[in-house]
């Protein structure tokens, strides 16, 4: 019986050295095309900096050396290091909001109607007044920041799990069900899996939407951290170290975005590949 | 083989492994109105090593016999047994049930090697066991090179008869199928056809299928039940093809003859009902 597949193991070989061939080139391509995206952005930048007084859009050498001014004098880690412990809290509890919110409406028809209308309040409402209001309610204080810098973030992080949730293939729920899997292998190989991704795409959109309100949140009322010192020098009209202060904290968020979360991607998602 | 299969069952038409005495399932109808009888009174029987086909047009309930057979729907009158024990007690005491779905149902994040750990993990086999099984069901539907291969990499037909080999593997006492070759083009499906029959051909399994294909249905079984459309789907007739001979071969004339007395029971029970979905 010729059951051929017309695929014999050398073919495989050869294809798949071709395919990776393929690949190495597109990854040059890749690259090139990055280098040059980041080059431009910087000419920009350069440009529009000569057309105008370096009081309002200094250069990028200029702010690139008050960045390294302050990163060889030492005090910018501890506004660093405070922005950054506001983002992980209140990264922390949008996210555990949102996954309970988005799991329950995905998941019960009676909470996806209750909760629709606290969602679409929670998308109207400006952050601006969410984050004043938490102020006035909780005090001038860490506690409000962090919730004020949670709050706007959580109805879109709830609609992005929800989505998520809804998309689980209920196919693949029969097939562990026909062949019986139990309760506990249906969740750990075929519901988790499926809601990794999603799971990554939103922690990525949650950081990102994060990280501005925690900026936000330090500059309408707090004294310290990355927020307060673009604030502070915004209002000393020292343009430079308010770009040099944005720039270093650009970069600690390319370095979670690039080194972290896409490396996790890159595993997850393995059987994209090919 | 070192690892301990169960030898093939013996073809013994005499014994019932199944019996299905007056089914009747009543679907519930939105708002507390009427619903939809799938099922009235169907009965047959399937005995050990058997393969028997389910053939009637769609709407007329093979699918919701299926899930009764499988278990997962335990919401009907009547009564099923195997062996002479009802189902549910049954199925708890190391009945093994397997499924092949018109889609292949293979996780995308899991190699075809590892898909298949899936089902031998949910059956309960020792994992000293899976590589033997793994490689022998693979190698049987001639895709031992693909076991590390992610399902996306292989084509349809490729990926269905990976479906098979899972189903396999772990030894099922039945086999249900349901529609497992409608998604695939005629010249794949006739060779997924054959694939299944030679990995029966190794295991004997008694297998339940469900096809809207009276050729399909006649080159696989050993009897084809008719059914009439639904609502109230029944069973019609019974044709019995026991005597073509396997392996089977497409080019047997007893092959055409056969499908031809299929298609025309199958016309004559359709009636002039229209067709419900």
């Amino acid at each position: 019986m010729a059951l051929v597949t017309g695929f014999d193991a050398n073919a495989s070989g050869r294809i798949a050295s071709l395919a990776g061939a393929i690949a190495g080139s597109e990854r040059v391509r890749t690259t090139v095309i990055t280098v040059l995206s980041v080059v431009s952005l910087v000419a920009l930048w350069q440009f529009g900096s000569m057309a105008l007084p370096s009081s309002v859009l200094p250069g990028p050498v200029r702010v690139v050396s008050a960045l390294v001014a302050n990163v060889l004098q030492g005090d910018i880690f501890t506004d660093i290091a405070i922005t950054l412990g506001r983002i992980a809290a209140a990264f922390a509890i949008a996210m555990a909001v949102a996954l309970v919110l988005g799991f329950s409406m995905a998941l019960s028809r009676t909470a996806g109607i209750f909760f629709q209308v606290w969602i679409i309040c929670g998308i109207t409402i400006p952050a601006l007044v969410t984050i004043l209001t938490l102020y006035m309610v909780v005090g001038l204080n860490d506690t409000a920041a962090v919730l004020g810098a949670a709050a706007p973030v959580i109805p879109v992080l709830a609609i992005n799990i929800r989505e998520g949730v809804k998309g689980i293939d209920t196919r693949l729920i029969g097939m562990a069900r026909a062949f019986r899997a139990g309760r506990r292998q249906q969740i750990v190989s075929v519901m988790a899996p499926q809601v990794a991704p999603m799971l990554l795409a939103s922690t990525r959109f949650g950081i990102g939407l994060v990280w501005k309100m925690v900026l936000f949140v330090e500059l309408l009322g707090r004294g310290s951290g990355v927020g307060y010192k673009i604030e502070f020098f915004y209002q000393m009209f020292n343009m430079t170290e308010v770009l040099a202060y944005a720039l270093s904290f650009v970069f600690v968020m390319l370095f979670i975005e690039v080194a972290i979360l896409g490396t996790i991607e890159r595993r997850i998602f393995r059987w994209k590949r090919n | 083989m070192t690892y301990p299969f169960r030898p093939p069952a013996p073809v013994q038409a005499a014994m019932s492994q199944i019996s299905l005495t007056d089914i009747h399932k009543q679907f519930p109808g939105r708002g507390g109105a009427g619903g939809w009888k799938a099922l009235d009174g169907v009965s047959f029987d399937i005995a050990t090593g058997e393969i028997v086909g389910l053939l009637g047009p769609s709407g007329c309930g093979k699918s919701t016999l299926l899930n009764i057979v499988a278990g997962l729907d335990d919401t009907y009158e009547g009564t099923v047994a195997i062996q002479g024990k009802p189902l549910a007690e049954q199925i708890g005491q190391g009945f093994r049930v397997a499924y092949v779905f018109q889609e292949a149902r293979l996780m995308p994040w899991r190699t075809l090697r590892e898909n298949i750990e899936f089902v031998l993990q949910a059956a309960d086999f020792p994992r000293t066991e899976w590589a033997g099984r793994i490689d022998r069901v693979l190698g049987l539907v001639e895709l031992a090179k693909f076991a590390d291969f992610f399902p996306l990499q292989l084509s349809g037909g490729m990926q269905q008869r990976a479906s098979i080999a899972r189903a396999f593997a772990i030894e099922p006492d039945i086999l249900l199928m349901d529609e497992p070759f409608s998604a695939l083009d005629e010249l794949t499906a006739r060779r997924l056809r054959q694939s299944l029959l030679t990995i029966w051909s190794a295991f004997r399994t008694t297998i339940l299928f469900v096809s809207h294909n009276a050729f399909e249905s006649t080159f696989l079984g050993d009897r084809v039940l008719v059914m009439s459309p639904g609502p109230g789907g029944r069973i019609r007739e019974e044709i019995s093809l026991r005597h073509i001979k396997r392996p089977r071969d497409y080019e047997d004339t007893a092959l055409f003859v056969e499908s031809k007395r299929v298609v025309e029971s199958l016309q004559r029970h359709m009636g002039n009902r229209p067709e419900h979905h």
